[in-house]
């Protein structure tokens, strides 16, 4: 059995006499185009949205309460693969309050018991004769009150015949394992498909005729994105006009109305008699992109009983059931030249995707974006390919907080190019600066046929290394090694892919990944402006609003942002895989663009001059050679709702859908320092210097905050989080007190900062960050424990590293 | 998941007299906090039932108890216990050897091995648990079988706070006793 951690036991009292740490933000200089009371991009305003948040006033999914509703709580599956025998209701339904109690069966009745995944795979609602994984719903009990649904849940008996379940994806492909989805015709084993990217020849080729070729396997665990809010909803169906009102958890409302218009516009919900409102979430992190099958359940009975039906996961149950991320097992190989030049790598994987593919990937990318794993490296010859498999563990492989597998992937580039350094004797620093794909390469053609927009990875890297003090360190580790005691400095130089994406390559279910904006000007010059994203707590109604604060010059603070229902906003994909500011983002600027050019004409219209004639800067026109002549924006839209050029639309309205050209690349380089308790192995991250280029930054203070966030919840897969399963399928670890997500007492203080290179091809410069610093981070935190370890032969631990793990890696050699 | 405990002890009684208390499933069954046996299938196959609690972990198994060993040459018995929790949460299986030697006349070394694997909810909320109470309920097993063969009363009740929160003693430096 594994052996799980207790909060704390990493963190030794910080000895800041040894390290030089800075506390603070390394200052950058960002150009403000706007004034302060304009505040558009570059400025660190506060966040429009936390007046409400801090003082407890936001609106979440259990703060809404209507009249007559009722609750509904699931009865899980306590095994991992079991027939249902029979489930007994009787006791429940005599449970004071207790409504109904719905089982697939009943579902059966309306052809709502399956549902589609994301990837179009299948899932079950309800099951109506086998249980698939621990945590399954297998039930649902209706109530007046929460607490009698949840008496109701305990009384319901279900009886099980268990079976042998196929938990380890390795041995899910052996001739005997049971072929777990016969829901399947024609399904002889548990293989889901393959893909593959690169020139398998060619590498093959390099590889054998190289000089140094080094491998590894590593794990990138099974973990959960454990937002603060749990999944829920409200499903309020009105008989009367047949119209569904969904009020869910959801980051992508648009695509759940059309999901939902799929699947029940057989009994009457069409996509019109349908909407959906997401309503103030609290972290979502890709975990609330997914349908789970609760909400199906709730919309089922209300469209049943007519009445309002809620439903709130608990704790447990979203940690047990909901979507997990990542559970990829990597091979990785690279070969190069003696003296550090990479030559090209190879890459295996094993995707285990539990009971049903429903990762949250572009329809063409089941793999997602994993063939990014060539990194920041310029070299042209790579091979990978990937296999996924069905187990007895709850489905999932949602893009947490990461762009569709592309922490995987830099894991395992990042590792492996630090493998290769340590066996050839190379500094990992130089090596990586060696390799990197330099600035005038840009755009660059990888080997899996991404074009990089931009990028300078030398000064990125060069800048991290100047904060940290990168060779005084390595001297540091010199005299320390010789005082037997264990020090290591990590590097991870990332180079992500987001911002999906350009229609001609990225769709889910069909709709293509294109993000929208539309801003209304009201005529005394203040504006709402509605998206298709959904904010989870990213802080849109000011990044939004400071785009196009940027563009049209109206305050920032004037400008309404407005997302999540689905009756008002402009259609959209959502919010995830960073990709709200590379799309919606994008969208706002361009219709901000539109609607300067309107302001133009009416201008000088106004000033009763050509148009070609006019100056523009934010927030006003000016005549060229008569400064004092001007018109303010505020002035031109009062125009346009009273006095407007004949022949011209009133109003002062534009609404864009913004399809990508390309992808956007944002990079980092991150350095790691690390001290490690040789007789416990308890970890102490001494720095860790985070310099980041996510291109133009909008908000320097949310884009901070953002990076804080990521870091953290890079810390949690490398040292802390893991879902753990024994043999049979149990969960180990299915409560907060066991799954240990790091909280402040175990973060580290991080030190961030930023090379700006724009994206080109975007209508603002900007690439995005949201993720940057989760992908980033595990990598440079492993790097740097490993290097601490590497006098004793140590090359590779797999994360989460714990001090367990460290201690037995040492006791294994006769180090203690 | 599953936990395997060993204990050793030695008891001041004659090999047999341990022998026939060891092998008597009321006596045995007696002995094993919260299980009682309900009712005799066969000369091997008993029902019984077994509660556990455990802070808010309640369980209880309805299961059937088998004897797959009584070596009487050997001084050798096993059994196995199979129990499904009443509410349909869950099951248990424990396998049970006991071996017994004659250290001198009258002095008796009892030597008892537990395999338990735990499914369901148990599982689920209470795996760093298992363990610990797994070793408490062997503990308080040996010393009910003491107390059995002195002829003493003892107390079959699984005192479930007081096993936790000995635990919780135990982990953080307290007295367990």
């Amino acid at each position: 059995m594994p052996v799980q951690q207790c909060r704390a036991w990493n963190r030794l009292p910080p000895n800041p006499s040894l390290f030089n740490i800075n506390n603070y933000q390394i200052t950058i200089m960002i150009q403000c185009k706007t004034s302060k009371e304009i505040s558009g991009m570059g400025h660190s305003m506060k966040r429009k949205e936390d007046g409400r948040f801090l003082q407890g006033k936001g609106n979440y999914i259990d703060d809404l309460k209507l009249p007559g509703m009722l609750y509904m709580d699931i009865v899980r599956s306590p095994y991992a693969y079991a027939k249902i025998k029979n489930i007994d209701i009787e006791a429940a339904l005599k449970v004071p309050g207790v409504a109904a109690v719905v089982t697939g069966k009943d579902l059966e009745k309306y052809g709502l018991h399956w549902m589609p995944t994301l990837m179009s795979d299948t899932q079950m609602v309800l099951p109506t004769d086998t249980v698939m994984y621990q945590a399954q719903e297998v039930a649902a009990v209706i109530a007046t009150s929460r607490y009698a649904a949840r008496d109701g849940r305990e009384a319901v008996r279900v009886e099980y015949e268990v079976m042998k379940p196929v938990i380890d994806a390795h041995k899910a492909l052996d001739p005997d394992a049971p072929v777990l989805r016969t829901d399947k015709p024609g399904k002889k084993d548990n293989h889901i498909w393959h893909w593959e990217a690169g020139d398998k020849e060619k590498t093959d080729k390099v590889f054998a005729e190289a000089d140094v070729v080094v491998k590894e396997h590593m794990h990138i665990p099974r973990i959960h994105v454990s937002s603060i809010e749990t999944c829920g909803c409200v499903a309020d169906y009105h008989k009367v006009d047949n119209h569904l009102t969904m009020h869910m958890t959801t980051q992508a409302p648009h695509a759940i109305r059309t999901v939902i218009a799929l699947v029940a516009g057989h009994v009457g919900l069409t996509e019109e008699k349908v909407r959906v409102i997401s309503p103030d979430i609290g972290g979502g992190f890709g975990g609330k992109v997914p349908v789970y099958p609760g909400y199906v359940i709730a919309i089922a009975v209300s469209f049943l009983v007519g009445k309002p039906v809620k439903w709130i996961e608990d704790r447990s149950e979203n940690l047990q059931a909901d979507s997990f991320a990542r559970d990829y097992h990597i091979t990785a190989e690279m070969a190069g030249t003696k003296d550090g030049k990479i030559l090209a790598t190879r890459f295996k994987v094993l995707a285990d995707h539990g009971y049903t593919d429903a990762s949250a990937n572009p329809s063409k990318y089941p793999v997602g974006m994993f063939s990014i794993c060539t990194g920041s490296y310029d070299y042209q010859t790579t091979y990978m390919e990937a296999d996924a498999v069905y187990t007895n563990k709850p489905p999932g492989g949602v893009a947490y907080r990461c762009s569709f597998r592309v922490t995987e992937a830099v894991h395992a580039i990042e590792r492996i190019t630090d493998r290769f350094a340590f066996e050839i004797k190379k500094d990992p620093a130089e090596l990586r600066m060696q390799n990197f794909i330099k600035k005038e390469d840009f755009p660059w053609h990888s080997p899996t046929g991404w074009i990089y927009d931009s990028g300078d990875y030398h000064a990125g890297l060069q800048k991290a290394m100047d904060v940290v003090d990168y060779y005084g360190l390595r001297k540091l580790q010199v005299q320390k090694r010789k005082e037997g005691k264990l020090m290591g400095i990590g590097i991870s130089t990332f180079t992500e892919v987001v911002g999906a994406g350009p229609s001609k390559d990225f769709d889910i279910l069909g709709i293509k990944m294109f993000d929208s904006a539309e801003i209304r000007v009201h005529p005394t010059g203040k504006a709402i402006a509605r998206f298709g994203t959904k904010s989870q707590g990213q802080g849109h109604e000011t990044t939004y609003a400071q785009i196009i604060a940027e563009v049209l010059g109206i305050p920032a603070e004037n400008i309404q942002v407005e997302e999540g229902d689905t009756d008002t906003a402009p259609y959209g994909l959502g919010t995830y895989a960073s990709r709200s500011t590379p799309t919606a983002g994008a969208a706002a600027a361009v219709a901000a663009r539109k609607l300067v050019d309107k302001a133009r004409k009416i201008a000088a219209y106004l000033l009763e001059v050509s148009e070609e004639d006019l100056d523009w800067e934010p927030g006003k026109f000016t005549v060229k050679g008569a400064p004092e002549k001007v018109k303010t924006i505020q002035e031109i839209v009062f125009a346009a709702y009273t006095n407007h050029p004949q022949g011209m639309q009133a109003g002062f309205e534009a609404t864009h859908y913004y399809d990508p050209p390309n992808l956007t690349f944002p990079s980092g380089a991150y350095i790691c320092v690390v001290e490690i308790d040789k007789e416990t192995g308890a970890i102490d991250i001494k720095r860790f210097v985070a310099i980041d280029d996510c291109g133009h930054i909008i908000n320097p203070m949310i884009v901070q905050g953002q990076v804080h966030g990521g870091l953290t919840q890079g810390l949690a897969p490398a040292m802390y989080e893991e879902l753990l399963y024994d043999e049979a399928g149990n969960i180990l670890n299915g409560t907060l007190m066991d799954y240990l997500v790091p909280t402040a007492i175990e973060s580290p203080s991080w030190e961030t900062g930023h090379v700006v290179t724009p994206s080109p091809h975007h209508p603002i410069g900007a690439k995005g960050v949201g993720e940057s610093p989760t992908v980033g981070a595990p990598p440079a935190i492993a790097n740097a424990i490993v290097d601490a370890l590497s006098p004793y032969g140590i090359t590779h631990m797999e994360i989460p590293i714990t001090p367990f793990k460290i201690w037995k890696a040492l006791h294994d050699r006769g180090v203690v | 998941m599953t936990t395997s405990i060993n204990k050793v002890f030695e008891v001041e009684h004659p090999i047999d007299e341990v022998w026939s208390s060891l092998t008597d499933p009321y006596k045995i069954v007696n002995c094993v906090p919260g299980a009682e046996l309900t009712e005799q299938v066969d000369e091997n196959n008993f029902k019984g039932t077994v509660k556990l609690k455990f802070g808010p972990v309640k369980a209880g198994y309805d299961g059937l108890i088998t004897f797959t060993e009584r070596d009487a040459s050997a001084k050798k018995m096993a059994l196995k216990g199979l129990g499904v929790d009443d509410k349909g949460k869950g099951n248990a299986e424990m396998n049970m050897a006991g071996t017994l030697i004659e250290k001198t006349p009258g002095l008796t070394e009892v030597s008892v091995s537990m395999d338990i694997s735990i499914t369901g909810m148990l599982a689920q909320f209470g795996s760093r648990l298992i363990t610990d109470v797994s070793n408490s309920v062997l503990d308080q097993f040996v010393n009910n079988f003491k107390a059995l063969l002195d002829g003493k009363e003892f107390d079959n009740t699984l005192s479930a706070g007081s096993m936790a929160g000995s635990m919780v003693k135990g982990l953080f430096g307290g007295n367990k006793s």
